[in-house]
């Protein structure tokens, strides 16, 4: 195994028992411990942390062993040493008298003791800067967009200025890796193949979130979303899916096979039996007007009063396959666009002119989130859509 | 060794402006001991040296000099720890000219040798704790070293040197490092009559309860040096086992603690003023020897946590600094946030009830709904109750059922009502506490109504045991 020039380990042997160690310690006959196992640890959000395992040749007596890091970011106070078992047949006993830190220098200096002149196998680690972990996807979906297979990568930037032999890599869940890892270099690893998982297609309206594709014709932009749930039954859930870019393909149909590019977005961190919702563009195929049709306060008692608000969609899908349209509203930001915001919360009901098909989702609605379904028919044979109005009639109750 | 005394072997009893003058000869007595007495609370070390000097009868000059050190030149004191009764200090001159230096005029009954011990305040020197926790891979327990750290940044080396570090927190009226930067002269401007008498005071203490100084061999190589622990009025000190050699700009760490087997209980808790608007994980110890420790206090310092990650390895958790824990006390350590248990509050509903109107110009209020008819038009809403209808939602994809305690608080005129057997941590914050299964949710559902305007009489949560509904 190479020797690494940039984190260095060497052995010293103290003559003079009595010495004042650490400050005689620096010209010595030297020893210089391979690495015999490294593991980089990537479980940490935040931090890297590599073991390294030495043997060490000790003497009976006091030892010094330098640790050295030049032009590498390694923190340390993190630095930890351990001896793990003595090498051969003899029981030594190892001890680490004291670890001093000389002025103006990247390293420091372990005082061992040993019982016996032998080797010990130690291990030492430490968090290193610059040794960067990041996750991103690859969803190839079927023709039909029922199902897709979800390639999760890990890839390492290693910046450490350091080189690492071959090296046992974990994110902290999934296989462990081993790999080389050069300077400087960029290693993407597949994790995992998720093969057959349900695919769920999304249309969604919402004010708030997505706003007016023509804001004078008051037509609401409606994106088209692949949502993933992470969990067993959609042969997933072996762990959370973490923060990376996911490039979205679809299956070809042609002698190739080959894939057609959707789009990319962002996967947020999602945890097991959440939902990863991925954008794939603007559906300009279906067409939500959104108007405010009724908007009357009704006096309750001197300036206290209800207000009754109508809000009216009128949708299209012109695509060839029926869809269901997700209609989101702020309870909010309605009494917010027609009677101003006064900084109090909405109190709310559901008026008799409301027609929506199965009425409020309850599961996902919150005090001033609602949503509702639209199933929509396909476009008909002569390539005419129909137009389905829906009614959201909201009082808001107690207004002053 | 800048820091030295020197012996002025001179013709005949001089007066202090002759000393000012070139010296012709000098003895120059060498440290016999040295003891450093470190505080971590402030810059401060205090030194006792001994050195032996011989003395002739009659007046006996000595120079003493720290030249480029960090030395209080208020605190210097001399002593005679042998034939003191025919040694005595007549006068201690700061000359003008050498700022880092002094001379003492020594008056002695006898011709012979002498033991003396010097002590001076000294800045540069610090010490400082830390703490590695490595949890079992079950995080039921986990095995605790503490260390201690010292600096030398002093400009002094000390060879051999008896360590005691003290633990607590000391007054100081004026900071080590600028008295010995500054002339004597204007030190003497500077000094008060409380901070005199406070370093007589401090000198005294810590001198008569150091133990004996020089003579102790090092410890044995095969054994690192046990850190030795006593109680000290306010303070806790440890003195390291042994002596220690700690050069100029180096610094020395050795094992202060060494525990195993430390009994570890884990917590989640939400307490937004504490710990930020996050459900953390807790690692909770008891500095006590139910728990494997209570030996010593835990000074300030970085614990550095890891955890057997049940491959061969280590996990890195967090590192958090902790305060001074006394013997007996807890030991929290937050983990940050835990990506999987996920902690959620939604707001299911809100609406408003026990309205009251004010009827303009006149101190008439009149409740909405109590059936009285049509109330008059210009009126202002002057009072209400305001619910809101929650469900704290918390979903646990850990291996293990976790422990959640939850702290909300609340201002104004509050009542909470629930069914959770919340209890008030304070006037305005209510905490309650649920178990969640390995795998499972729960949905926690508390409604808070908060009466406002004229409603409000109070400012302060109550509780009410109610069931509800989502």
């Amino acid at each position: 195994m190479k020797i690494n020039r940039r984190i260095g380990w060497w052995i010293v042997w103290v003559i003079l028992a009595s010495a004042p160690a650490a400050a005689q310690a620096r010209i010595k006959l030297i020893t210089l411990p391979v690495r015999e196992r490294v593991e980089i640890q990537l479980d940490n959000p935040s931090a890297t942390l590599v073991e390294e395992e030495r043997i060490i040749p000790l003497v009976k007596g006091e030892n010094q062993a330098d640790f050295s890091w030049a032009n590498t970011q390694i923190d340390p106070s993190t630095i930890l040493f351990r001896v793990i078992a003595p090498v051969g047949e003899k029981n030594i006993d190892v001890q680490v008298l004291s670890v001093s830190y000389p002025p103006n220098e990247a390293s420091l200096v372990w005082a061992i003791a040993a019982s016996d002149s032998g080797s010990a196998r130690v291990r030492i680690s430490y968090i290193l800067g610059n040794l960067d972990k990041s996750f991103s996807y690859r969803a190839v979906a079927a023709r039909d967009e029922s199902a897709l297979t979800l390639y999760q990568y890990i890839r390492l930037e290693n910046l450490a200025n350091e080189e690492f032999g071959s090296t046992g890599l974990w994110a902290g869940f999934g296989k462990r890796f081993l790999r080389p890892i050069g300077i400087n270099e960029t290693k993407e690893i597949l994790m995992e193949k998720f093969q057959n998982v349900p695919v769920r297609k999304t249309y969604t309206c919402d004010p708030q979130e997505f706003g007016y594709i023509d804001p004078a014709q008051k037509k609401l932009r409606v994106p088209m979303h692949y949502v993933l749930k992470n969990d067993k039954a959609d042969n997933l859930g072996s762990a959370a899916l973490p923060f990376g870019k996911v490039r979205i393909f679809i299956a070809g149909s042609g002698a190739d096979q080959a894939t057609t590019f959707l789009g990319e977005d962002w996967g947020r961190f999602t945890p097991i039996d959440d939902e990863m919702r991925l954008y794939l563009g603007v559906a300009q195929d279906v067409v939500v007007k959104r108007t405010i049709e009724r908007n009357e306060k009704i006096r309750v008692a001197g300036h206290l009063f209800n207000r009754d608000i109508i809000v009216k969609y009128e949708i299209q899908n012109f695509k060839d396959k029926p869809i269901t349209l997700d209609v989101w509203e702020n309870a909010r930001l309605i009494r917010d666009e027609v009677g101003g915001d006064n900084g109090r919360d909405v109190q709310w009901d559901l008026g008799d002119q409301t027609n929506f098909d199965g009425g409020l989702d309850n599961q996902k609605s919150t005090f001033d989130k609602l949503l509702f379904h639209v199933p929509l028919p396909a476009r008909d044979q002569d390539g005419k859509a129909q137009t389905i109005t829906r009614k959201l009639h909201l009082i808001v109750k107690n207004e002053w | 060794m800048k820091l030295q005394i020197a012996v002025l072997v001179l013709a005949s009893a001089l007066t202090a402006a002759a000393w000012g003058r070139n010296v012709d000869l000098s003895t120059v007595p060498n440290r016999d001991s040295v003891q450093l007495t470190i505080y971590n609370s402030e810059d401060l070390t205090l030194v006792r040296e001994t050195r032996t000097v011989t003395f002739k009868k009659g007046t006996n000059p000595l120079q003493f000099s720290w030249a480029n050190t960090l030395i209080d030149p208020t605190s210097v004191e001399l002593r005679f720890l042998s034939n003191a009764d025919k040694l005595e200090v007549l006068d201690t001159t700061f000359p003008q000219d050498k700022p880092q230096m002094l001379y003492w005029n020594v008056q002695s009954d006898f011709d012979g040798e002498a033991n003396l011990e010097i002590t001076y305040f000294t800045s540069g020197i610090t010490w400082s704790a830390d703490y590695l926790l490595v949890a079992d891979r079950d995080e039921g327990q986990a095995g605790l070293e503490g260390f201690v750290r010292v600096s030398n940044s002093s400009g002094e080396e000390y060879e051999n040197a008896q360590v005691r570090l003290v633990v607590g927190t000391i007054n100081l009226v004026e900071k080590i490092a600028q008295l010995a930067r500054i002339p004597m002269s204007e030190v003497d401007g500077l000094r008060s009559d409380d901070k005199d008498r406070y370093r007589q005071l401090a000198l005294r203490d810590v001198a008569v309860t150091a133990s004996g100084l020089g003579g102790q061999a090092p410890v044995a190589a095969e054994a690192p040096p046990r850190v030795i622990k006593e109680g000290l009025s306010e303070y806790f000190v440890f003195t390291i086992e042994g002596t220690q050699t700690i050069p100029n700009g180096w610094s020395k760490r050795l094992r202060s603690i060494a525990a195993q087997d430390v009994t570890l209980k884990i917590q989640y808790r939400y307490r937004p003023q504490e710990y930020g608007e996050e459900l953390v994980r807790m690692y909770l110890l008891t500095n006590d020897k139910d728990s494997k420790l209570g030996t010593t206090p835990m000074p300030d310092g970085v614990v550095r946590i890891f955890r057997d990650n049940g491959r061969d390895g280590l996990s890195y958790l967090f590192s958090r600094p902790i305060k001074y824990v006394p013997i007996g006390d807890k030991i929290e350590l937050n983990l940050g946030p835990d990506p999987e248990v996920i902690f959620e509050l939604v707001k299911l509903r809100v609406f408003r009830d026990d309205i009251w109107m004010k009827m303009h110009g006149m101190d008439v209020f009149r409740r909405v709904d109590d059936g009285a008819g049509q109330i008059e038009v210009k009126s202002d809403v002057a009072g209400w109750d305001e619910h809101a209808v929650f469900s704290q939602r918390i979903r646990n994809y850990s291996a293990r059922p976790i422990d959640v305690e939850i702290r909300r608080s609340f201002d104004g005129h509050v009542v909470f009502r629930n069914s959770l057997k919340a209890t008030l941590h304070d006037y305005h914050t209510v905490q309650f506490t649920t178990t969640v299964d390995a795998g499972k949710k729960t949905d926690l559902l508390f409604e808070v109504l908060s009466h406002e305007g004229r409603n409000s009489k109070q400012n302060n949560v109550t509780l009410e045991d109610a069931q509800i509904q989502p």
